[in-house]
């Protein structure tokens, strides 16, 4: 849909403010990079049982949280300097919160990669990792559109990412339930079932953050707050 | 792209040149400002150096026996008596009396160094005063012109010298026996006009002068102000009142000789007005001042900011309120300049007041509207045009007391405005 | 007239090349932004209007400097106008009390009521208007008098007060709403002019209130004064919106977002978008407001 809405903080008569704003769009964009990589990685590094990558995940937490407290100085500054109005406005408390966001992303993939550690000494878990790499690809895809969403200013797809998270809450009471049976089959189970349990609940997370992101990328373009409010009212928000 | 260094050297080169341009123009303004005022201080000495003479008068004090037989008076009560009597006879003894060497052979040369009018004081005194016949009386006269000329100006190539050489020796042993004194002139301030030039003063001018300001002022300030007010602030903007304001600063330019034509016309002959008088000539200086007077207070009143009179309106005055109560107070002091200066023009004006005939030789002092009179400048024009040289440095009196007037007068305009101004 | 009739804001050459803005270079109007002639986005109109204005019109000789407006002004409620220069906003609002009277080649049509009463009808005087609708300017214009005779003159020439007590009474309230009234109590007597510009421009709101209006307009009432002299005014204004009908016209974005209920957005002569203010500064519908809040041109 709207391809001039992608330079919407382009064409300001102050090129210091374009400048700013697309600087702190780039660098949260940066840190959305990150993060979604750091999840991919914490992921994969679960299901190779490879403890090497496990701990580099961890240690790169420390950058994600760097990111963090250096965006919200500049969303600080934008609006002591600038006092933007409107869309910029709705832009800057977005990124604010986005922030966040992929920081708590930031930490479950360090909490991921923490199980990873411990189920790579535990040992495989009876079922494998199905559910553990279904979800994962599920929730990292959310994320990596919840991002092309803000960076290309798409409120259609920010509005599909929050109807997926539906389904990944759906998939995730399943695989819990399949967990369970396991465990009560076993009870030595019991242990690395519930160290793969934590690490859904991260995923799920994970998808819970990217749906907060989509909704603050339908606020920032539609200047019309839908959090907390059921999805067929978001749709006719975003039809609009 | 010129480097900083040269750069800076560039504008220091064109700095030197405007500075240079810059003084060579005050030195311009300088000299056109000297110029004016060497104008004027040549002038002030001109006029000063012929009139301060003016100020000064000559006189003889005498011990005067007045004796009955000698005048052929025995009453001095006697209307008929003392029109009869000779009064010249007694001053004449008294001065040969005091003349060293003068016998009764000389009676008439020594009677020339008295005023022609001198015999008249005498009178005079003694119809206020008739016990004063058969006394002896310490009297004071004004001496002949000849001789106030000679006393003021011996040896000036200017001044001819009616003095025969006998008179000059008797007057130079006056002097020196203080009986020919000289003194601050008040006769030029407490007189009219007179053919004797020792005794004509200024005041008939004065008054005259007054009287036709105060008809002036009284006529033109108002109506002024009125028309200015009018055309500022109530008049619609067409092509009639374009007119009139075309009209108004054609008027302004008119040569006031005109003004007197137009006065001279319609206040004498149409509508039968007396010649001479304060009145008619207050009249035809009101025509002339008034176009200067409305063109200045509608200037005042287009000074006043308009946000004030926004202020005003928005808060519900009417148009009248907003220009009775902020625009007239504000501009009051450009109002009042512009006419004291319109006035001070109209007081040294005097080609309109010759036509309505304010030229005429009244010698009395005018003491009403109505009453013939003359004004300084006119009084001005005619002693400058007399051929004694004794009128001529009371004209340059004249116009001192002229200057002074106009002096005064825009000192008053100064601290009107300075006093009246208020700042917004 | 064609209310389909739209105007691409560069086409449209009127008022604002005259007036004082240069147009930056960079400056080019979103392509799409079109304003649509009378349509006014957001919520114009109101329940209990003080002013119900209608397809309002002002013309000064050939110029149509206001584009057919409708607009409601709602009782105690404090709007804004704001817009580029030469938008016509002082225009609309001098219109509200009718100050472009004094101006030969304006004209004004439409139906402007103030209570159901048409302001513009022959027979409406004027002074009567003023009275209820005062007024506050943009730069503080004090009368050359004392402090007590610039907030005594509405009362003395309406006559609102015939005894001299009433008259110091309606002083000392005016000034004391103004915020003023410890700072001039012991200086009534002294010229207004040796006052500060802030308290100037208080000084002209108390004498606007002391006729006890129903409405006041402000045109730009802060522009000359600095910050926290601003910052008293917009206090002020804040307090009287409870007993007054405030309309201001304010260059300053962030002074119309700190003080008015509702903004209404002006340009070229059209009302763009009418909204409340918590909208227009977070989500303002229209194109053309939003890229003006934002700094895009203006």
């Amino acid at each position: 849909m709207p391809t001039k809405k992608e330079d919407m903080y382009g064409d300001h008569i102050s090129h210091q403010f374009n400048d700013d704003l697309s600087q702190l769009k780039s660098d949260f964009l940066d840190m959305g990079g990150l993060v979604e990589q750091q999840t991919i990685d914490a992921v994969n590094a679960l299901i190779d049982g490879d403890s090497d990558a496990a701990d580099e995940i961890r240690a790169r937490d420390k950058v994600v949280d760097r990111m963090e407290m250096t965006l919200d100085e500049e969303a600080t500054r934008l609006i002591a300097r600038r006092q933007p109005a409107a869309r910029d406005l709705r832009f800057v408390i977005s990124v604010i919160k986005m922030v966040s966001d992929l920081e708590r992303v930031g930490d479950e993939a360090k909490k991921i990669a923490k199980f990873a550690l411990t189920l790579a000494e535990e040992g495989q878990a009876p079922r494998g990792y199905v559910e553990v790499r279904h979800i994962g690809n599920h929730v990292t895809t959310m994320l990596h559109d919840a991002l092309d969403a803000f960076s290309r200013l798409d409120a259609h797809q920010a509005l599909k990412i929050m109807r997926e998270d539906k389904r990944v809450d759906e998939e995730y009471q399943a695989a819990t339930r399949t967990l369970l049976t396991f465990m009560m089959e076993d009870t030595r189970n019991i242990s690395r079932c519930m160290s793969v349990l934590w690490v859904l609940r991260a995923l799920e997370r994970v998808g819970d953050h990217a749906c907060n992101i989509a909704e603050n990328v339908i606020y920032m373009v539609e200047g019309e707050d839908v959090r907390h409010t059921p999805v067929e009212e978001a749709e006719k928000v975003v039809g609009r | 792209m010129t480097d900083r260094n040269t750069q800076a050297e560039i504008i220091r080169q064109s700095l030197k040149r405007r500075y240079r341009k810059e003084r060579r123009f005050r030195a311009y303004g300088i000299l056109a400002i000297a110029i004016a005022l060497s104008a004027l201080v040549v002038l002030f000495v001109d006029i000063i150096g012929k009139g301060h003479t003016a100020f000064i008068k000559t006189t003889v004090t005498l011990e005067v026996d007045i004796d009955p037989e000698m005048m052929y008076l025995d009453d001095a009560t006697d209307e008929r008596q003392l029109r009869m009597a000779d009064f010249v006879e007694p001053l004449v003894q008294a001065l040969l009396r005091e003349v060293p060497g003068a016998t009764e052979a000389n009676r008439d040369a020594v009677r020339d160094l008295l005023n022609p009018y001198a015999s008249n004081q005498l009178r005079d005194a003694l119809k206020e005063n008739p016990e004063l016949l058969g006394t002896t009386q310490t009297m004071t006269f004004l001496t002949h012109t000849n001789v106030d000329v000679y006393v003021k100006h011996a040896g000036d190539e200017d001044y001819s010298i009616k003095l025969s050489d006998r008179q000059q020796a008797w007057v130079d042993q006056l002097l020196d026996k203080g009986v020919i004194e000289t003194s601050f002139n008040d006769v030029l301030f407490s007189r009219g006009d007179s053919r004797d030039p020792s005794r004509a003063g200024i005041l008939g001018a004065i008054v005259g002068s007054l009287l036709t300001m105060f008809v002036t002022l009284i006529l033109s300030f108002p109506i002024g102000v009125a028309a200015a007010i009018y055309l500022e602030e109530f008049a619609p903007q067409n092509r009639f009142t374009d007119f009139i304001e075309v009209n108004i600063n054609n008027l302004a330019a008119v040569p006031s000789i005109i003004f007197g034509l137009l006065g001279l016309a319609v206040f004498i002959n149409l509508f039968g007005m007396p010649r001479s008088v304060p009145l008619v000539g207050g009249l035809v200086l009101t025509l002339m001042t008034l176009p200067t007077i409305i063109i200045s207070s509608r200037a005042a009143i287009k000074s006043v900011p308009p946000s004030i009179r926004e202020a005003a309106e928005g808060i519900g005055a009417s148009k009248m309120q907003v220009v009775l109560h902020h625009v007239l107070p504000l501009a009051l002091p450009g109002m009042l300049t512009g006419s004291i200066i319109g006035m001070a023009q109209a007081l040294g004006e005097t080609a309109p007041l010759l036509l309505i005939g304010m030229v005429a030789f009244i010698v009395d002092v005018p003491d009403g509207f109505l009453d013939s009179a003359t004004v300084l400048p006119v009084q001005v024009f005619l002693w400058a045009g007399s051929p004694e040289l004794a009128f001529i440095e009371r004209a340059s009196a004249a116009i001192m007391v002229l200057l002074a007037f106009l002096i005064s007068m825009n000192a008053l305009a100064i601290w009107l405005r300075k006093r009246l101004e208020r700042r917004w | 007239m064609s209310t389909m009739n739209t105007l691409k804001p560069a086409v449209d050459k009127e008022v604002g090349a005259s007036r004082d803005t240069v147009v930056p270079a960079h400056e080019e109007r979103p392509e799409s932004a079109v304003i649509e002639e009378a349509k006014t986005v957001g919520k114009p109109f109101s329940d209990d209007p003080k002013f119900k204005l209608r397809n309002v019109e002002v013309f000064y000789g050939q110029d149509r400097a206001i584009k057919n407006i409708s607009l409601d002004i709602a009782r105690n409620e404090v709007i804004a106008f704001i817009g580029p220069s030469g938008c016509g906003k002082s225009t609309f609002l001098r219109c509200l009390n009718r100050m472009n009277d004094s101006i030969d080649i304006c004209r004004v049509r439409g139906s402007l009521l103030l209570d159901d009463q048409n302001i513009y009808d022959s027979k409406r005087d004027v002074v009567e208007l003023r009275a209820r609708v005062g007024m506050v300017f943009q730069k503080p214009n004090p009368f050359p008098k004392s402090i007590y005779d610039n907030v005594a003159y509405g009362p003395r020439i309406h006559g609102l007060a015939n005894r001299k007590s009433d008259l110091d009474d309606i002083v000392e309230n005016s000034l004391r709403k103004a915020g003023l009234w410890d700072e001039a109590k012991d200086r009534l007597d002294a010229t207004a002019t040796g006052m500060s510009g802030g308290q100037q421009q208080r000084l002209c709101i108390a004498r606007a209130i002391a006729i006890s209006p129903e409405v006041i307009l402000m045109d730009e009432p802060c522009s000359a004064l600095d910050p926290i002299a601003t910052a008293k005014v917009e206090e002020l204004i804040a307090e009287m919106s409870e007993s007054y009908t405030i309309v201001i016209v304010t260059h300053s974005m962030q002074q119309a977002a700190r003080v008015s209920h509702r903004t209404a957005y002006f340009h070229l002569g059209h009302l763009v978008e009418v909204n409340e203010t918590n909208k227009v500064f977070t989500a303002p519908e229209h194109e053309l407001t939003e890229s003006y809040i934002t700094g895009r041109f203006g």
